[in-house]
């Protein structure tokens, strides 16, 4: 290997200086591809969405089980549609994740 | 003869010891177990043979162990920032884990431990856990606030719960993602394996048209690389946001 020159050596200052200010300042990591965008929108509405209806289904048992109030089938009705709402506050929520990710990405080009 | 391509996912007692009973109820040591013990040696193995030379110019393998480490060290800085890095070790547990499981799973006659619903969501309920956890001793009961959202108070009263059934999903997509993606990668591998035995065996030009299937297992092979890579990743990036909210209550907005 032959002796190290000047300027490489300023070179190498410089990655290192710039590893450094990656180091405070956090960089993006890769932009997520369109299959993952796909199966991140999609489990994120399907998992809302059978989450408030479970949770409904097991609010109409409750009341069933342990009370003589006849709830069903208004607590899966008002939780399924809640749950459908939280699958798109979810959706919405990923998808501005995704498009800060993006915009970093642009101020670094 | 062996074309169920669910068969891979059984879960099969390997042995069983009269001492390993809790409660009545007979512990089995499965394939699923063996898996992971594999899994888990692997990545100890290949972290600390690698790092044991440290060397100031690194081989390949202490380069790739070193840009693992890299790797999950911005993604948790870029995140959460300079105090997220407490969490390095539990975030680099669970991308190694999930990543080498993955990878693990694409050799030949292994199991995927990954494709079972019971070890993701034993690790997104880890990750939830954490997260309330965290949240609760950094903020106390004004972590809670993070199911309120910033609206005037009719619209409250549908905002709240629409947040806590966003927030119960968490762990759900959380794991059925990883499951889903590993499961369903798998199966389709399988089935075009069934494809090509089926029309080797036909015999005739259908034999010469098995070569079709044998290509596209080589295509979805390298896409089910892609995937195996992908999903640790989400899996990690979704832990680092979550507990960034955790961390930084309502600082995002």
């Amino acid at each position: 290997m032959p002796p190290p020159e000047p300027d490489d050596l300023r070179h190498l200052g410089e990655r290192i200086d710039e590893a450094g200010r990656r180091r405070t300042q956090g960089s993006k990591s890769a932009p997520p591809t369109s299959l993952d965008i796909a199966a991140r929108f999609g489990t994120e509405l399907m998992a809302a969405i059978l989450m408030g209806a479970a949770l409904g289904w097991g609010i109409d048992w409750a009341f069933d089980h342990w009370s003589h109030l006849q709830t069903r089938p208004w607590g899966m009705v008002v939780m399924f549609v809640l749950g459908a709402a939280a699958g798109i506050r979810n959706v919405m929520r990923a998808a501005q994740e995704i498009n800060a990710k993006m915009a970093g990405k642009d101020v670094e080009k | 003869m062996a074309m169920n391509p669910m068969e891979q996912f059984e879960v099969k007692p390997l042995f069983q010891h009269p001492l390993l009973n809790i409660a009545g109820h007979d512990i089995y040591f499965t394939n699923q177990a063996l898996f992971m013990c594999v899994v888990v040696a692997a990545i100890s193995l290949f972290l600390t043979l690698t790092v044991s030379k440290n060397r100031l110019v690194p081989t390949r393998g202490q380069s790739m162990a070193e840009l693992s480490y890299e790797f999950v060290a911005n993604m948790i800085h870029s995140t959460m920032g300079e105090d997220g890095l407490a969490f390095f070790p539990f975030i680099f547990t669970l991308f190694m884990f999930v990543l080498f499981s993955n990878f693990f799973g694409l050799v030949p006659w292994t199991f995927t431990v990954t494709s079972q619903i019971a070890i993701t969501f034993a690790l997104a309920s880890i990750v939830i856990l954490t997260m309330v956890i965290t949240g609760f001793m950094k903020h106390g009961l004004r972590f809670l606030t993070l199911f309120v959202p910033k609206a005037p108070w009719y619209l409250l009263l549908l905002l709240v719960p629409i947040e806590v059934i966003s927030f119960l999903t968490r762990p759900v997509s959380l794991s059925v993602r990883l499951f889903a993606n590993m499961l369903a990668g798998h199966t389709l591998l399988a089935v075009f394996a069934s494809f090509v035995i089926l029309l080797g065996a036909a015999g005739g030009v259908l034999s010469v048209l098995s070569i079709a299937p044998l290509l596209l297992i080589v295509a979805i092979f390298a896409l089910e690389m892609l995937v195996a890579f992908l999903q640790a990743y989400v899996f990690a990036i979704l832990t680092c946001i979550y507990l960034n909210e955790a961390l930084h209550l309502h600082d995002h907005q």
